[in-house]
């Protein structure tokens, strides 16, 4: 067992990683300094003098970061203190955690150190990061952190019962029920060492092999990752450019702007689609290796765990209490294929994106034993559904896009480009049709226990929110929709707001009503 | 003993009716707020009228944005306290607000986090003050009352935090 009463310091190997990243953020500044005080004259000594200053500041720097890093649990608090100059001191109340996490990028993989970060998810993004502790310890620390957190939680719930008794009761005093209630506390080791001896046994949800994983890769959102390929190849080509013109100078000069334009035809359009195509998939597969190898999901008592990554790795635990919302993704690839992708959210502070959790590759088998996992029961019988206005959703596409079209079709009138009318307006149609369709296939739904979401016709999801999750309904409307008599739903749970656009007024009203009324009439624990 | 079972669907839904108004002189705040912002915009107006003579199209066209984006924003400050109004109920809080886009939120108390008093020094000025209602995660379900009169947010605040507890 751990013992953390006292101010623990991190793993000594921190102070290489801190000088990793100091050095990192300086490099540029040394570059600068070894070139420019050769310019300088007489004023380049100061320079050198101020320049070896900060490097001996930022060696120096690590070490005492070092030494003024400590964490200490006191009472039910977890205290971190930092800082020699700036004293710093965060406390989160224990029973406050909502998540722990261990992450670990390529440097810290090198040191063999790993980050744990401990997640409260109040209104003001309050996160605790500790960067560098040795592997085991930071599981064993996460571990203990759990423990206790439990522990106070039961103990809360004792005197909660106790005080729950003395009201009820009324002719005992509260003192003997307190009393009562304690002498049930003995029961919270047992309870302890059940929950210890429940953690033990793990069944494991998915686990990829390389094989799902390619397949994650192939299909995915290539657009995104073709995106990348083409701001990494701008950004890149000036600089190659440089370096190719030294040494090819007369035959790059071939490839100047107005011979490329001059010499375009079908055949090279072709090309360069095929190539950005070619590399959008190899892009999309590289960064889907890297983020998905190794990827295990295992219920662990009553947590998730998550595991995943080659160069940075992650451990992510979910409470599977505090799963607020869960989402299915799919494409028409993965449809092809017979998998989609689950979405895990838990409740969270705003800035801090490790809420979710995704987990690719999900086919129908493993849809079900998630849902019945984090839900206990499946969705039921529908009681109300909403549909959008389809004609609403294409109404709206068709007054955005007008804005931009209009213009780009009297410039094509201009320059007497006729096809690329032709182009422009083929293209409108279409996503003036995919608008439609959209809201032709999105709809709420909600059962006894759930609100469903199901949105989209080529790229499908499904949001599942359980009702007593919800904090907040609103219904939103412009001036414009009053008259048509439709509203947007927005859905606040702790985890993100979802919703839909353009559902009937009335029906809408029906179920705010009604959701809001079950909240108000659910007395478990919503977070 | 009694222990009912309430159905939600046999629960009250929230009336037309049961809105409950900010006092008149939100209006008149919000009205001269406006106005006094508008002041220095007039001033660069008449300013463009002396500087540039030669160019007289340069002031009309100033002064017929100005005038158009006075009343615009006048219109919609006085359109918008009409539609502004909340609910107190036994368990939960509505609040409605604006007229081009026109949102109606509801939080029950049993999520409700903790909640805050705000004035500035124009709300002091009108004897006015905000009532801030924060919930978990985001602050996308947060409410902000403005306009309310301070022994009426006292009232409220006091409400709403007796609420908690008995859910805490």
């Amino acid at each position: 067992m751990l013992d953390l009463s006292t101010p623990q310091r991190q793993s000594k190997k921190i102070i290489a990683f801190y000088l990793y990243k100091s050095i990192k953020g300086l490099l540029l500044y040394f570059v600068f300094a070894a070139v420019g005080t050769n310019s300088m004259g007489k004023y380049g000594m100061f320079m050198t003098a101020f320049i070896a200053f900060i490097a001996l500041a930022s060696l120096v720097s690590p070490v005492l970061k070092y030494l003024y890093f400590t964490f200490h649990i006191e009472g039910d608090e977890l205290i971190i203190q930092k800082g020699l100059l700036q004293k710093e001191r965060k406390s989160i109340p224990l029973e406050r955690i909502q998540s722990i996490n261990i992450n670990q990028n390529v440097v810290q993989r090198i040191l063999g150190i790993v980050s744990l970060e401990v997640d409260t998810a109040g209104s003001k993004g309050k996160e605790l990061e500790i960067p560098g502790l040795e592997k085991a310890f930071a599981s064993e620390f996460k571990e203990l952190l759990q423990e206790r957190k439990e522990e106070i939680n039961v103990e809360e719930e004792v005197i909660e019962n106790a005080q729950k008794y003395f009201v009820d009761s009324n002719n005992d005093g509260y003192e003997g029920a307190l009393l009562e209630a304690t002498e049930k506390i003995p029961a919270i080791p047992s309870q302890k060492t059940r929950t210890t001896a429940r953690n033990l046994t793990e069944t494991t949800i998915l686990q990829l092999g390389i094989l799902d994983i390619l397949k994650v890769g192939i299909t995915q959102n290539h657009l995104k990752s073709g995106g990348l390929a083409i701001g990494l190849a701008f950004g890149s080509w000036f600089q190659v450019n440089e370096l190719l013109e030294e040494y090819l100078g007369d035959w790059i000069q071939q490839f100047s702007m107005e011979n490329v334009i001059s010499s375009t035809s079908a055949g090279l359009v072709f090309i360069a689609l095929v190539l950005f195509l070619f590399f959008s998939v190899v892009i999309s597969v590289a960064l889907a290796i890297n983020k998905y190898w190794d990827f295990s999901i295992v219920k662990k008592g009553t947590d998730l765990e998550v595991k995943m990554g080659l160069f940075n790795k992650k451990e992510i635990k979910i409470p599977l209490k505090k799963v607020q919302i869960l989402e299915f993704h799919s494409n028409p690839l993965r449809k092809l294929l017979g998998f989609q992708t689950a979405q895990i959210f838990q409740a969270q502070s705003t800035e801090n994106k490790q809420g979710s959790v995704s987990v690719p590759a999900c086919k129908e088998v493993h849809r079900m034993m998630l849902q019945n996992l984090i839900f206990k029961q499946p969705v039921e019988t529908t009681e109300q559904e909403l549909k959008c206005n389809p004609y609403s959703h294409a109404k709206l596409r068709f007054y955005i896009l007008s804005v931009f079209l209009l213009p780009l079709v009297g410039a094509a009138f201009y320059v007497e480009e006729y096809a690329g009318i032709v182009l422009l307006i083929l293209l409108f149609c279409i996503s003036i049709f995919m608008a439609f369709m959209y809201g032709k296939n999105s709809r709420v739904i909600k059962d006894e226990d759930f609100v469903v979401f199901k949105k989209g016709w080529l790229f499908p999801q499904t949001v599942i929110s359980p009702i007593f999750k919800t904090q907040a309904v609103e219904k939103w409307r412009s001036i414009f929709l009053k008259r048509r008599k439709e509203a947007h739903l927005k859905l606040h749970t702790a985890a993100g707001t979802r919703g839909l656009r353009y559902l009937h007024e009335d029906q809408l009203n029906q179920l705010i009503t009604s959701v809001n009324n079950e909240v108000i009439c659910s007395e478990e624990k919503w977070m | 003993m009694k222990n009912n079972p309430i159905l939600a669907a046999g629960l009250p839904s929230v009336k037309e009716a049961d809105f409950q108004k900010h006092p008149k002189r939100f209006l008149n705040k919000n009205l001269i707020a406006k106005g006094v912002l508008f002041i220095p915009l007039f001033a660069a107006v008449v300013l463009s009228f002396f500087v540039i003579q030669e160019k007289p199209w340069v002031w009309k066209v100033a002064l017929a944005v100005w005038v158009f984006s006075f009343i615009l924003s006048i219109f919609l400050s006085y359109k918008g306290y009409f539609v502004k109004g909340f609910v107190l109920r036994e368990h939960d809080i509505t609040y409605k607000k604006g007229w081009v886009f026109h949102s109606q939120i509801t939080v029950p108390f049993n999520r409700i986090q903790h909640t805050e008093i705000n004035h500035g020094p124009i709300d002091r000025l009108f004897k006015l003050c905000e009532l801030d209602i924060f919930t978990a995660g985001g602050s996308a379900s947060d409410l902000s009352i403005d306009g309310l009169d301070p022994e009426d947010a006292a009232k409220l605040k006091e409400y709403i935090s007796g609420k908690l507890s008995i859910h805490a």
